[in-house]
């Protein structure tokens, strides 16, 4: 009885200590690699556009395609923009919105929201359109703007949901500014 | 007829069962986003994926080799010992394989909270153990931009298979004294 004891005391001892030990033994050199895989480097190299084939610390690059689809009806601006994806993982752009600024006045003019979400393989560009909704200026623009056939507007308050990460980008973020056209404009 | 502890097979085989199931699905799995970052945790393989680049820690896998011997050690002492339950030595059977799963399963779970409250800590990062939350990380020398995740996690079936494990294995040695009792005449 008292052997069987000994052989399962055993048996506890040398499963528990015997992984442990030879893991110790194995990265006897290098402690840290114990506790940090290479693969961690990899992954740092990606988010910081090191590797990859897309790689690059661009940042993402959004450009306008064609001329505006513009109605005047709803008042709805339809502009198709193209999303290059600038990391080394593919990415779905799933949402962005934000409001359109009157530059001149600082003033709410419109809202601007992705029409549909997007995925972008590692290094590709895809395009969206993103569509701008003027009806919440009709006042503003109306008012002071009559005279304009045009409209100096820029996006802020944007969020962006990518992969199910969303970034909420403040005013000095987003300085793009652009010019739409005044659907209020009397001449 | 030879009594058998059904408790202690039922319990043996299925450790064994389990053992090999959670080498594929994990107990516990945890994901960042849509995927971008995850985690898949059991105590016999842990790995961990980031941004399509899956990897396990060293340490963490000689531990998961510790729980997989452990548990295996178990099993087979609970199959052996409940086909031959009146045994002199069948009482040390029982007593080293009955607790194994239990414990494991009770510092599998002891371990994920005690991550989770290191995390809150240290990274200010709040982990469910279960249910999807929303968290809010801070980027270092940067500013106007807030970066919000929605984090997901929750025991999978193989956890639960775990737990009926454990308690098929308890109720093993609460009914050996039925099996094991010398019948008076």
């Amino acid at each position: 009885m008292d052997k069987i004891k000994l052989i399962l005391t055993l048996i506890t001892i040398t499963i528990t200590v015997v992984p442990l030990v030879g893991a110790l033994l194995a990265y006897q050199g290098n402690l840290v690699g114990l506790f940090v895989p290479p693969e961690i480097n990899e992954i740092a190299d990606k988010f910081s556009g090191g590797g990859g084939n897309g790689g690059g610390s661009d940042g993402p690059q959004v450009e306008p395609v064609g001329p505006p689809e513009i109605d005047p009806v709803s008042h709805t601006i339809r502009q198709s923009i193209a999303f290059k994806n600038p990391v080394p993982f593919d990415i779905t752009l799933k949402s962005l919105s934000g409001d359109v600024q009157c530059v001149e006045h600082d003033a709410d003019v419109g809202v601007a929201s992705l029409e549909d979400s997007v995925s972008i393989p590692a290094g590709e560009t895809r395009t969206a359109i993103l569509v701008i909704n003027m009806e919440k200026g009709e006042n503003h623009l109306k008012s002071l703007h009559a005279t304009e056939e045009n409209v100096e507007v820029t996006l802020v308050n944007v969020s962006v949901d990518i992969s199910g990460i969303q970034l909420q980008l403040d005013q000095n973020q987003m300085d793009q500014r652009m010019e739409i056209p005044n659907f209020w404009y009397t001449g | 007829m030879a009594k058998i502890n059904w408790f202690g097979f039922a319990g043996g085989v299925t450790t064994i069962v389990m053992i090999a199931v959670s080498m594929v699905y994990p107990w516990w799995r945890l994901t960042v986003g849509d995927g971008l970052l995850t985690a898949n945790a059991s105590p016999v393989n842990t790995n961990f994926g980031a941004l399509g680049t899956s990897f396990s820690i060293p340490f963490i896998w000689a531990l998961n080799v510790v729980s997989l011997l452990t548990l295996l050690a178990s099993a087979v002492a609970m199959l052996i010992y409940s086909v031959i339950p009146g045994k002199s030595y069948s009482k040390q059977l029982l007593n080293f394989g009955y607790k194994k799963p239990l414990f494991i399963v009770v510092f599998f779970v002891v371990g994920l909270v005690v991550t989770m409250l290191i995390c809150q800590t240290v990274l200010s990062l709040s982990i469910p153990l279960m249910g999807s939350t929303t968290s809010t990380l801070s980027i270092p020398f940067v500013s106007g931009v807030n970066i919000t995740v929605l984090l997901s996690a929750g025991f999978e079936w193989s956890f639960w298979l775990a737990v009926v494990g454990a308690a098929l294995c308890i109720a093993a040695r609460l009914y050996h004294k039925k099996v094991a009792a010398v019948p008076r005449v």
